[in-house]
């Protein structure tokens, strides 16, 4: 999955799950700040990757430490690496 | 119009011990029930005399230091409540039919272990680590020490590992694997769907003792009952919310009750069906994804019950209280598999609770069910069943007959079958969405829903949002009510309880 596929892939799950305009999603966009989700709706938001990633991801430090776009766009690729590597 | 600093949805074992909590803590608590009488699943009914349990039938953590015996202790419930262990391990058994095996079941991990390698001696060490592993895993879980007032969020290793997966590479054995697996029909969920993890929290009580308990859910009922005398908690029963109002800044100020009242509130805490929540809330006031995730959850396994007792004047060859487990098949995915078409695995259990002044005993043997079983008449009422369904009860009990009669041919001439509950049943009275036995299944790497809601002043605790059965469920009304209350309060209860 190329890196322009994550994104847009990351940018639906907050258009279509979270009602938030395609011009907020930008990578510096704080998630808390700039699109107003709170720590409770986290947990939704790692549920809706799930699905559209079909990744596992799991409630961890790694997913605490992200608070941009730009965050959530890398740690999506790094999930998605460490599949590909076990795959093979 | 009256003013509470918290209302509690539900009266189950959840509700009962939020409410509790909360008001151990000083608060005034509003305690309502959608059904006429409280209890939830604690609840039992009587026929022909006999009280038969509908869902509380047994549980682990009793003994001294148990996690049950900690919790009640925490709550001043402990001499109020009594626990009937079962002494001997021919009490507690395991059958499989594909196999023509019978072990019994000891308590005590170090009992479980000395009989387990009697009966596979190649296995010893497959035992041994599956125990260590267990015992491990409920180590590494702060929230089951109670006298630990700290709670991190479970993040095993073990908590994204299938209970499956780790059996497999234990042993070959599918037979050893079968009797690990055993009690997965505990907590509904197949062992490659459950996590390690929480099968490990789940079955740790039940093998360090099981216990009946004289005069079974009621006797929490009264218990709780008794103690919400010393403080300020309110009952309304037949009552539910209707209406969530005036919402400013996340928070609700006002609850309408479908009795007309309406009550100022400081907090609400859930403790009911995750769906039945997510019907509440206004809609714009959560996410797609909060729907999404809520209702995605799938239903555990449901449970259909046939209710028997000896006949008078017959004699019940082996009097003791007991729990056999009859598994057709050693693979218990497939037995607790909604696809699966073979003969259904039973439990029978039998309650040392007598009725008609000690003299009739009763028996509840209980199969797996799931909603396709009874999904043709999902939206009949009580009492107005169409006969297709009644048939279907009917034709249900009596293959339990033949199958209960296979292994217990005794049984044939001493057993009246009085009375059956299938899912719909469990789903009219027990006021659950699905008729499932344990609210949500809880499968590996699943977000429960548990705590804070998306209506900030809301909360959701129950057996759907930690662990099933009773004391997954109370667990998550201490963990819930333990964050509500802060931490100080808390601590004062622990102190004056398991810690003085």
């Amino acid at each position: 999955m190329t890196g322009q596929e994550i994104i847009e892939k990351t940018n639906k799950v907050f258009e279509e799950s979270f009602e938030i305009e395609k011009e907020r999603l930008v990578p510096d966009a704080n998630i808390f700040v700039d699109l107003g989700l709170d720590s409770l709706d986290i947990v939704d938001l790692i549920v809706a990757l799930q699905s559209s990633f079909g990744v596992k991801i799991r409630n961890e430090e790694k997913v605490r430490d992200i608070r941009t776009l730009q965050d959530l766009y890398q740690f999506i690729s790094s999930i998605k690496n460490e599949e590909g590597t076990k795959n093979v | 119009m009256k003013k509470y600093d918290h209302i509690v949805v539900g009266s189950g074992i959840s509700g009962l011990t939020m409410s509790l909590l909360l008001a151990m803590s000083g608060n005034k608590v509003l305690l309502i029930e959608k059904s006429p009488i409280i209890g939830g699943s604690l609840t039992r009914f009587n026929k022909r005399g006999i009280p038969f349990d509908t869902g509380f039938h047994f549980t682990g953590g009793f003994h001294e230091g148990g996690i049950l015996s900690d919790i009640l202790t925490l709550l001043g419930l402990r001499d109020s409540i009594e626990p009937i262990f079962l002494p001997n391990s021919s009490q507690n058994q395991f059958i499989f039919e594909s196999h023509g095996k019978r072990f019994e079941h000891p308590c005590g991990i170090e009992n479980i272990k000395n009989s387990f390698k009697g009966y596979f001696p190649a296995e010893t060490s497959a035992i041994d680590r599956y125990f260590e592993k267990v015992q491990s895993v409920c180590n590494r879980t702060p929230s089951l020490n109670l006298r630990e007032n700290a709670i991190g969020p479970p993040n095993l290793e073990e908590d994204y590992i299938s209970l499956d997966t780790v059996l497999r590479k234990l042993t070959p054995n599918e037979l050893l694997r079968g009797l690990f697996s055993g009690y997965a029909m505990c907590y509904g969920v197949r062992p490659d769907e459950i996590s390690f993890a929480n099968h490990s929290r789940m079955v740790l009580s039940f093998y360090e003792s099981i216990a009946f308990v004289k005069d079974g859910g009621d006797a929490f009922v009264r218990a709780f009952t008794e103690k919400f005398k010393d403080y300020d908690i309110d009952i309304s029963c037949s009552t539910y919310i209707t209406e969530l109002a005036d919402i400013r800044d996340n928070k609700v100020g006002r609850f309408v009750l479908n009795t007309g009242e309406e009550v100022l509130s400081d907090a609400c805490v859930f403790t009911i069906h995750p769906k039945d929540i997510l019907g509440l809330l206004p809609e714009k006031n959560y996410s797609k994804a909060f729907a999404h995730r809520i209702s995605a959850f799938e239903p555990s396994l449901g449970l259909f019950s046939a209710f028997a007792t000896f006949k008078p004047g017959s004699i019940d060859q082996n009097p003791d209280a007991s729990i056999v487990s009859i598994f057709p098949d050693a693979d218990v995915n497939n037995l607790l598999d909604p696809a699966y078409n073979g003969v259904p695995a039973l439990v029978v259990v039998k309650s040392p609770n007598l009725g008609n002044g000690g003299t009739g005993k009763g028996i509840c043997i209980v199969e797996p069910s799931f909603g396709e079983h009874v999904s043709n008449w999902i939206d009949s009422k009580r009492g107005n069943r169409p006969e297709e369904y009644l048939t279907y009860k009917h034709n249900r009990v009596e293959a339990i007959k033949e199958h209960l009669f296979s292994v217990f041919p005794e049984f044939r001439e001493t057993l009246d079958f009085i009375d059956a509950g299938s899912m719909l049943t469990f789903k009219d009275y027990l006021c659950s969405p699905d008729g499932s036995a344990y609210g949500v299944k809880q499968k590996m790497g699943q977000f429960n829903l548990i705590g804070k809601l998306p209506l900030h002043n809301l909360f959701a605790a129950g057996q759907s949002s930690l662990l099933p059965g009773i004391i997954g469920a109370m667990m998550s009304s201490l963990i819930v009510g333990r964050a509500i209350v802060g931490k100080e309060h808390y601590g004062k209860i622990l102190d004056g309880t398991l810690c003085h």
